[in-house]
């Protein structure tokens, strides 16, 4: 192999490694999620978070804005199950984990209008 | 009959009922007692929640007045730690000493001339369930009487604390938390031998209930269940939807001691917004009225039974509910009457006798969930009834044309001074079904923006009114509402502490900024006067971070969205 050839074959190697570990900094697409459901998440979402995150979470109310969001999934489902004293209740024991993951597909579905 | 001689009489009939009602109450109960009955603003102290149970939040010691109040300075501060959503109560003061609570229910005696402290108590939580909540951790108040603090709990408990020693004499469980996930976060109030304290309900599908609690023994004597807590309520729910209504009475109301009646307001229905539109009284989610939703309610102390109420908003669609806790009773061309703010930004007049309708006035301009309501009926005229779908500008917004703080009422200048929010929101209206296993959850039923009213920003105001026709007086404009309660003094000030840090002292017959200081924190509780060792003292709470508060960074940015949450003090005036 020329040497030009292995530093194409480096470079490509290097750029599959970036993206493994850039998929590996993610959560499982949320419709890879067995049973996630954004309309299911949608209905919880009016039910109650809907109480901070104004306009169905597309803008900043007590609670920020979700549309568009550049937090990963396990960050997110993570907020959810543990809540920030003060800020946002905890509601691991309210939800399954199918319902969690919903929640996690309706903001995925909410699109990012800068508002 | 002149103020002076309806404040002599007042203090008759008060005197009257003590010496009634002495053979039941122990020694250490009547001191307290005595002052929460008979003596507006409890002269030297300040024993319950409103000042009287007159709900006046009106001192009459006129040591710091309109001359003198620029040479009011700071003379101690307390930090109780740990005020998440910041410190949204207000003190007590009997004989010296200062009693008041933080975020966790968390209960301090002080020395009130010192600010020493004398003793603390903090009770232990179900820490899972104060995670779990979204109205929490803070507690708004106590109740004192019988030789006994009285403090409630968000995880559904009533406690009662010895007032010399800081130990709990008792320690009732009244409300399964862990399951309907509400508990306690208004002061109690104490009449006679019963602790009353009601529940937190509104948006949450329970069934708001409010407890007589025996202060000797901790014993629930009684519960008053504000939805279809009757049979004549519970015709006004269609379906099942009774078992899931909301409702509540998270606010300590009055007390009448002539007629021994206790006056209380009760929260909104759920779902908080309903899809029904002009077909509520046969569809959606809760046909019908809703009893006693959104009403105030006559209770008989002793037994709990209901005297009589008046709906301020028959089946509430907006979230403008009655939980506003004061009750201003005053006396007025031989009528006695009750006045009560209700947060959709109206001002409801009752007889006190059967709560009969005597005036309604508007004390906010930007009202269009209505186009009226009838002053000499109540009834609501021009309903905007929102269907599926989106709505615009709905006024006022969610927050409220005034909020659960207490106005003041002066008997000196028979001026009612009161907070009026401006505000506005775009919704859309969607259907839910209450979550209630395994832990209840809100109940919202839209998604919705706060926004500024069509034509202007959203702002606040305090005034000064007449209380029964609302004829303004004075009015003094704020860049964003306030959200603490007022204090007027006998010194004719009116003392408002802001939603920016700035505490501010007005002359309460002609509104002129006399004196202000910056507490570097948004007031979000209340404020007090007293006496201890010959001093006049001004008590705020200071602390931001309630869920209006948390409106306020969006709709207002700086310095709200930069203001902390988790922080508060309570901050404690003298003259230099």
């Amino acid at each position: 192999m020329s040497a030009m050839g292995r530093i194409l074959a480096l470079a490509i190697v290097l750029t599959l490694a970036a993206a493994v570990a850039h998929g590996q900094d993610r959560s499982p697409a949320p419709a890879a999620a067995p049973g996630a459901d954004p309309l299911i998440g949608q209905q919880i979402f009016t039910n109650l978070c809907g109480f901070c995150h104004q306009d169905g979470g597309r803008v900043a109310g007590r609670g920020p804005r979700l549309a568009g969001t550049d937090r990963p999934d396990d960050y997110i489902l993570n907020r959810i199950r543990v809540g920030k004293e003060g800020a946002m209740p905890a509601y691991a024991r309210a939800f399954s984990d199918v319902q969690l993951r919903s929640l996690i597909a309706y903001i995925r579905s909410l699109k990012d209008e800068g508002r | 009959m002149t103020t002076q001689r309806r404040v002599i009489y007042l203090v008759g009939l008060a005197m009257t009922a003590i010496v009634a009602g002495a053979c039941s109450m122990s020694t250490s109960d009547t001191g307290t007692t005595r002052a929460a009955m008979a003596e507006p603003g409890g002269g030297n102290d300040w024993t319950t929640y409103h000042g009287t149970y007159q709900s006046w939040h009106y001192s009459p010691l006129t040591q710091i007045n309109t001359d003198n109040v620029k040479r009011l300075r700071v003379a101690w501060v307390h930090h109780p730690g740990r005020s998440t959503r910041g410190l949204q109560s207000t003190p007590l003061v009997s004989n010296g000493v200062l009693y008041y609570t933080g975020s966790y229910s968390r209960v301090w005696a002080i020395d009130a001339a010192t600010g020493t402290p004398l003793w603390s108590y903090f009770p232990k939580l179900n820490d899972d369930l104060v995670a779990a909540q979204t109205h929490s951790p803070y507690t708004r108040g106590i109740a004192l009487g019988h030789g006994k603090v009285f403090v409630g709990t968000v995880d559904g408990r009533l406690i009662a604390i010895d007032q010399k020693t800081g130990q709990p004499a008792w320690d009732t469980k009244l409300i399964n938390s862990e399951k309907l996930t509400v508990g306690f976060t208004g002061a109690p109030l104490l009449v006679k031998d019963k602790v009353i304290i009601g529940a937190q309900g509104g948006e949450w599908p329970g069934r708001g209930p409010i407890f007589g609690v025996d202060a000797a023994s901790g014993r629930k004597a009684w519960e008053f269940i504000t939805v279809a807590g009757t049979p004549e309520a519970m015709k006004t729910w269609g379906g099942d939807s009774w078992r899931t209504g909301g409702g509540g009475g998270w606010m300590a109301g009055g007390y009448d001691v002539e007629t021994n009646t206790v006056w209380w307001g009760t929260g909104n229905p759920a779902p908080l917004y309903d899809w029904a539109g002009s077909d509520w009284k046969t569809a959606g989610p809760r046909p019908g009225d809703n009893l006693y939703t959104t009403s105030v309610i006559a209770l008989d102390p002793d037994t709990g039974k209901l005297k009589f109420y008046h709906q301020e908003l028959p089946h509430d669609a907006w979230d403008f509910d009655s939980a506003v806790g004061e009750f201003v009773m005053i006396d007025r061309g031989g009528q006695k009457l009750v006045v009560h703010p209700n947060k959709g930004g109206h001002v409801f007049v009752y007889d006190r006798k059967d709560a009969k309708i005597v005036n309604v006035w508007p004390l906010v301009q930007n009202i269009n969930f209505v186009k009226g309501i009838d002053p000499k009926t109540g009834a609501l005229i021009g309903r905007r009834d929102m269907a599926l779908g989106k709505h615009t500008n709905l006024c006022p917004a969610i927050a409220g044309g005034m909020s659960w703080n207490s106005g003041a009422y002066s008997p000196k200048t028979g001026l009612y001074y009161k907070i009026g929010q401006e505000w506005c929101m775009d919704l859309e209206v969607v259907k839910t079904t209450p979550v209630l296993e395994p832990q209840a959850q809100l109940n919202i039923g839209a998604n919705f923006t706060l926004r500024n009213p069509e034509g202007g920003k959203a702002y606040g105001h305090v005034s000064g009114r007449d209380p029964v026709t609302g004829q303004k007086k004075w009015e003094v404009k704020f860049t964003e509402p306030p959200l603490a309660s007022l204090l007027a003094t006998g010194g004719n000030l009116v003392f408002v502490p802001d939603a920016r840090g700035w505490l501010r002292a007005y002359n309460a017959e002609t509104g002129q900024e006399l004196w202000s200081h910056n507490n570097g924190l948004g007031h979000n509780g209340g404020i007090i006067s007293y006496s201890a060792k010959g001093k006049q003292y001004i008590a705020v709470a200071t602390g931001w971070g309630s869920l209006v508060g948390d409106e306020f960074g969006a709709l207002f940015g700086e310095p709200f969205k930069s203001m902390p949450k988790d922080s508060g003090a309570l901050v404690v005036f003298t003259l230099e």
